[in-house]
C-alpha cells in the first residue's frame, strides 16, 4: 500500500489551492509540475531581477506556494508527467535529463490547466508573432516586453489584462481587436451586475486602456501578418466576412489568441470519460460537481475541467480537495458541509464564467468562420509544414475522417502533436466534405469507439491522445528500467 | 438504402483490399471496396512499413509458434520482388527505399540462428552476407558493442504505408473501382451462383467476396458460416523526433523483436512486433508501456545513439496472424467463390497478394506456388476461439 495520499498533477492556482488543503488535513501530497517552480500560469514566478525591479505582480501567489512548501507538500518541480503505465494507474513522470520516477497515490487530481487556443492565418508563423499568454508570460516572469509596438488580438476577457501588462512595460499597443462584441450594453451584459467583484476587474482593464488611448475595435479578426525576416504589418478584417481586408497596422510583435481549451490528455490517458463541449467543440473530462471524474479515484480540477479564471479554478482545487477529505472521514459533519459550501461557490462562479462566455463569440463558430476563408497556401501544421489546401484536399479523399486526414497529411505529427493545429485541421476537415459542425453531434465517451461506426465521425475534432503527452527524453524513459510493474517511487 | 452489382466485392480497404481492388479493377473487372471505418486506417496505417527480404526473427514478442523460414523465403523474396514496380503501376511515389538491411545477433545461440538463416537464404536465392561483429560495427559505426554477428542484406527496406493504401485506392478508383468507407458488414449470404454482402446502408450482388479484412477476417466469414481460425493482436510501433539523415539501413534482430529505420521524414520508427496492452476491435487499441519500455530498452542497447532522442509517439495497430504465421490466401472450401488473404507480415505481401487475388477471381494460375496457403487449414482447430460472432451463432 502506498505512503501517498495524493499526487496532484499540475502546480497552478487549483493544485496549489488542493494541495494546501490536504496538507493542513495531515494527508501525504505530492506536487508535480513540468516548470521550475510552481505557480503555474496565473502565479508565474518573477524572476529574482524582475521581483527586485518590478516586485511580485501576484503576491497572492508567492503565499500560497509558501504555504504549500510549509505544510511539507513534496514538490516535484521540473518533472514532466507524460504517460499512465499499464495499471492505468502508475504515473510515468520525467525529471532532468536521465531521471525518472513512477507516481502511485490513492487519488490523482489533474491540475494540468489549459492550452492557449490558436488559429491559423497566413503569416502566423513569423517571429513577432506569438499567443497572448506568451507576451503575459515574459512581462510578468521577466519584465520583458514582447515588442514596442504590439497589435492584441483574438477573443475573449483574457485579452484586457494582457494588453495592460504592455502598457505597463511602456509598450505602444496599437490596438486590442476583439472578434466578437462582448463590450457593449446589452440584457446578458447587464446580468453580469450580480458578479460585481469580476465586473470591476474588467472595468479597470478597459478604463486603463481608454486611458491610455488604446483603441478597443470589435467583430475584427487578423487575416493576415506580413514582413520579411519578421512580422511588420498586420491585417484586420470583420468576423462575418474574413476574406474583406479593413485595416492594416504596422506592428513589431502580434499577440493573437483566441481563449483556452483544457489539458485533458491525461485524464484521456487514465480512461476517464470526456465528452465533446457543445459550445467550444473541445474535449473535456466529465466531473461531477466535486470535480470527481468517471474514475473514483482521479478528479479533475482548474482549467483543466472547464476554462473558467483563476477563483474558479482555485475552488474547484478546493472542492477536489475537500471531497477527498470528506470521504476519508464519512462521519464527519463539518466536512461535508465544508464540500456543500465549496460546490455551492464554484456553481455560482461557474454561472458567471457561463454568462461571460456567451458574451464571446463560440469557438467552434470562429473555428467554423476563420477556416472556410483560409487561403490555400496557409501553413496549417507548422511542425510538418502542412497546407490549408492539403488538409482541404485530403480531408476529401478521407470522408472528412481526421485522423485519416492527420496520416495522410503529416498534419498534426510533428513535437505540438496537433496541440496547435488540431482545432483548425479538424474545421478545415469538416468543411471540406460538409460534415456536422460542432455541436450538432456532441457526444460522450463514445468519441473514440464512433471511429469505426457506421459513418463517418463527427463532433470531438480533436486528435486521440497518445502517449508521450510530451516528447519525452529517450534517456529518461529508460531511467524508468524496463520492468514496468507498477512500484511507487 | 441503396444496391449495387459487381464482380467483385472487396471486403476491407487496407493495404491488400486496396492492391486486390486495383489488381481487379485493372483487369476490367468491376469492383466495390467496402470497409467499416476510414480506409488504410488499421493494420495498414499504423505498421512500420518494413518491406522484409532476409529471414526476419521467427518469434515476435508473444507469438506462440515460431515461422517455418524455409518455407516462408521464398515467398518473401517473391513479394518483395513484386514491390519492383509498385511505383510505376501506381504512377506515383510511396517512398519505396532499398536501403539494405542489418539483422544483428547478440548471443552465441543467436549467432548460430544468423548462420543457419544464411543458408536458407542462399537456397531461396538471396544474397546475404554473415559479418563478424566487428566487421558490422564498420560498416554501420552506430551498432553498439553487445552485438557479436549480422547478416546485411541490400534488398531490405520500405515504403510508406500511409502512401501506399491511398495510392492504391487512388489507382483502383481510377480503373473504375467504387469505395464505400464507413460501411460494416453486418451479413454475408449466398445469392444464386455468387454472393450478397450487406454493409451499413449499402447491398452488394457480386459473383465473388474477397475477404481481406484483416483483424477481422475471422468474423467477416463467421457471417458467412466459415469457420477461420485467427488470432489476431495488435502490436506497438515507436516514433522519435525527427533527426538528421543518421540511419540508412533497416536493423533488425534475428532473437527478439526489435525493427529500427529513419522514414523519409527523419524520424527514427522503432517496432519489433511488441505487444499492445490489448486488441480493441472498436477504436484504438491502447499501448502498453512496458512495450514501449522493453523495445526502446532494446534499440537503445542495440543502436546506442536512440539514447539521446526523444520519443515523440507510441501508437498500437491490429495485425491478422494466423495460428502457424504463414499466410493465408485462396479460397474457402466448400464455399465457391469466397476468397481470403491475410496474415502477418501483410504489408510486405501487399502487390503479391493483389495480383493473386486477380488471378483466382480469374480462375489464373497464381504468379507463386500457394496450394499449402489456403483458408483450408484454419477450418479446424477451435482451442482459441475465433471472436464472439462463432458463440452467438
Amino acid at each position: 500500500m502506498s505512503a501517498r495520499d495524493v499526487v496532484i498533477v499540475g502546480g497552478g492556482p487549483a493544485g496549489l489551492a488542493a494541495a494546501a488543503r490536504l496538507a493542513s488535513a495531515g494527508l501525504a501530497v505530492t506536487l508535480v509540475d513540468e516548470q521550475p517552480e510552481l505557480g503555474g500560469q496565473y502565479y508565474r514566478r518573477p524572476s529574482p531581477a524582475t521581483l527586485r525591479a518590478h516586485g511580485d505582480h501576484r503576491p497572492a501567489g508567492g503565499r500560497l506556494i509558501r504555504l504549500v512548501r510549509r505544510l511539507g507538500v513534496e514538490c516535484l518541480t521540473g518533472h514532466l508527467v507524460w504517460g499512465v503505465a499499464d495499471d492505468a494507474r502508475t504515473l510515468l513522470v520525467s525529471g532532468r535529463p536521465g531521471s525518472a520516477v513512477r507516481l502511485r497515490a490513492r487519488h490523482v487530481i489533474i491540475a494540468t490547466g489549459a492550452y492557449e487556443r490558436t488559429h491559423p492565418f497566413p503569416g502566423w508563423q513569423l517571429p513577432g508573432v506569438t499567443t497572448p499568454g506568451f507576451a503575459q508570460h515574459l512581462a510578468a516572469a521577466d519584465g520583458t516586453a514582447i515588442g514596442e509596438r504590439v497589435l492584441v488580438a483574438g477573443s475573449g476577457p483574457f485579452l484586457l489584462p494582457v494588453a495592460c501588462s504592455l502598457l505597463d512595460l511602456g509598450v505602444h499597443v496599437v490596438g486590442v481587436a476583439e472578434a466578437g462584441r462582448p463590450y457593449r450594453p446589452s440584457g446578458r451584459a447587464l446580468t453580469s451586475l450580480r458578479h460585481p467583484a469580476r465586473l470591476r476587474e474588467l472595468a479597470a482593464y478597459t478604463a486603463r486602456l481608454a486611458a491610455a488611448r488604446v483603441p478597443l475595435w470589435q467583430d475584427r479578426v487578423v487575416v493576415r501578418a506580413d514582413g520579411a525576416g519578421r512580422v511588420s504589418s498586420v491585417t484586420l478584417a470583420a468576423g462575418a466576412d474574413p476574406a474583406v481586408p479593413l485595416r492594416t497596422l504596422d506592428v513589431d510583435a502580434l499577440c493573437v489568441g483566441y481563449g483556452f481549451r483544457p489539458q485533458a490528455d491525461l485524464a484521456r490517458l487514465l480512461g476517464c470519460a470526456v465528452r465533446t463541449d457543445p459550445v467550444s467543440g473541445d474535449a473535456v473530462p466529465v466531473t461531477d460537481r466535486y470535480g470527481l471524474s468517471s474514475r473514483p479515484d482521479v478528479y479533475i480540477a482548474g482549467e483543466a475541467a472547464g476554462i473558467g479564471g483563476v477563483h474558479l479554478a482555485e475552488t474547484r482545487g478546493l472542492t477536489a480537495a475537500a471531497h477527498i477529505l470528506a470521504r476519508r472521514d464519512r462521519a464527519s459533519g463539518p466536512a461535508r458541509r465544508e464540500v456543500l459550501h465549496l460546490a455551492a461557490r464554484r456553481r455560482r462562479l461557474a454561472s458567471f464564467t457561463a454568462l461571460s462566455e456567451s458574451l464571446y463569440p463560440a469557438p467552434g463558430d470562429l473555428a467554423d468562420l476563420l477556416a472556410p476563408a483560409l487561403p490555400g497556401d496557409t501553413t496549417v501544421c507548422r511542425c510538418e509544414a502542412v497546407t490549408a489546401a492539403d488538409v482541404r484536399a485530403t480531408a476529401r479523399l478521407a470522408s472528412g475522417d481526421l485522423n485519416a486526414t492527420k496520416a495522410r497529411t503529416r498534419a498534426g505529427m510533428g513535437p505540438c502533436q496537433g496541440r496547435f493545429c488540431g482545432f483548425a485541421v479538424a474545421a478545415l476537415a469538416r468543411h471540406a466534405t460538409g460534415a456536422v459542425p460542432p455541436g450538432a453531434a456532441g457526444g460522450t465517451a463514445s468519441d473514440e469507439a464512433r471511429e469505426c461506426g457506421a459513418h463517418p465521425p463527427t463532433g470531438g475534432p480533436v486528435f486521440p491522445s497518445r502517449q508521450p503527452i510530451r516528447p519525452v527524453p529517450v534517456e529518461s524513459l529508460l531511467a524508468l528500467g524496463a520492468d514496468d510493474d507498477g512500484e511507487d517511487a | 438504402m441503396s444496391a449495387e452489382t459487381a464482380d467483385v466485392v472487396v471486403i476491407g480497404a487496407g493495404v491488400l483490399g486496396a492492391a486486390a481492388a486495383f489488381h481487379l479493377a485493372r483487369a476490367g473487372h468491376d469492383v466495390a471496396v467496402v470497409d467499416r471505418g476510414a480506409p488504410g486506417r488499421e493494420g495498414s496505417g499504423t505498421t512500420a512499413g518494413n518491406l522484409h527480404v532476409q529471414a526476419v526473427h521467427t518469434r515476435r514478442p508473444g507469438q506462440d509458434v515460431p515461422l517455418d523460414s524455409a518455407r516462408f523465403l521464398p515467398l518473401q523474396r517473391a513479394a518483395s520482388d513484386r514491390w519492383e514496380t509498385v511505383e510505376a503501376e501506381l504512377e506515383t511515389s510511396v517512398e519505396l527505399r532499398r536501403s539494405g538491411g542489418f539483422t544483428i545477433a547478440e548471443t552465441p545461440a543467436q549467432r548460430a540462428e544468423l548462420i543457419a538463416k544464411h543458408a536458407w537464404e542462399e537456397r531461396a536465392g538471396l544474397r546475404t552476407e554473415v559479418l563478424d561483429g566487428d566487421t558490422a560495427r564498420a560498416e554501420l559505426p552506430l551498432l553498439g558493442p553487445t552485438v557479436t554477428a549480422a547478416t546485411w542484406c541490400p534488398l531490405d527496406g520500405y515504403a510508406n504505408p500511409l502512401l501506399a493504401t491511398p495510392a492504391y485506392l487512388d489507382a483502383a478508383v481510377r480503373h473504375g473501382a467504387r469505395l464505400h468507407p464507413f460501411r460494416r458488414v453486418h451479413a454475408v449470404e449466398r445469392s444464386g451462383s455468387g454472393w450478397r454482402v450487406r454493409a451499413g446502408d449499402l447491398t452488394v450482388d457480386a459473383a465473388k467476396v474477397v475477404n481481406v479484412a484483416g483483424p477481422w477476417i475471422a468474423e467477416v466469414a463467421a457471417l458467412a458460416g466459415l469457420r477461420l481460425h485467427m488470432t489476431p493482436v495488435a502490436i506497438q510501433m515507436h516514433l522519435t523526433v525527427r533527426l538528421p539523415g543518421t540511419l540508412r539501413h533497416l536493423v533488425q534482430h534475428i532473437g527478439e523483436g526489435l525493427s529500427v529505420k529513419q522514414v523519409s521524414a527523419g524520424n527514427l520508427l522503432i517496432g519489433g512486433g511488441w505487444p499492445a496492452l490489448r486488441l480493441e476491435p472498436e477504436g484504438r487499441s491502447p499501448v502498453s508501456m512496458a512495450s514501449v519500455l522493453g523495445n526502446l530498452t532494446q534499440a537503445a542497447r542495440i543502436l546506442p545513439f536512440v539514447r539521446g532522442l526523444r520519443l515523440l509517439r507510441a501508437w498500437a495497430g491490429p495485425l491478422a496472424a494466423t495460428p502457424d504465421e504463414m499466410p493465408v490466401i485462396g479460397e474457402v472450401p466448400g464455399a465457391p467463390g469466397f476468397l481470403v488473404g491475410g496474415g502477418t507480415y501483410a504489408f510486405t505481401f501487399a502487390p503479391l497478394w493483389g495480383e493473386t487475388l486477380r488471378c483466382l477471381v480469374e480462375g489464373a494460375p497464381a504468379p507463386v506456388e500457394i496450394g499449402d496457403l489456403g483458408p483450408g487449414r484454419l477450418a479446424g482447430s477451435p482451442e482459441r476461439a475465433t471472436p464472439p460472432f462463432e458463440e452467438a451463432r
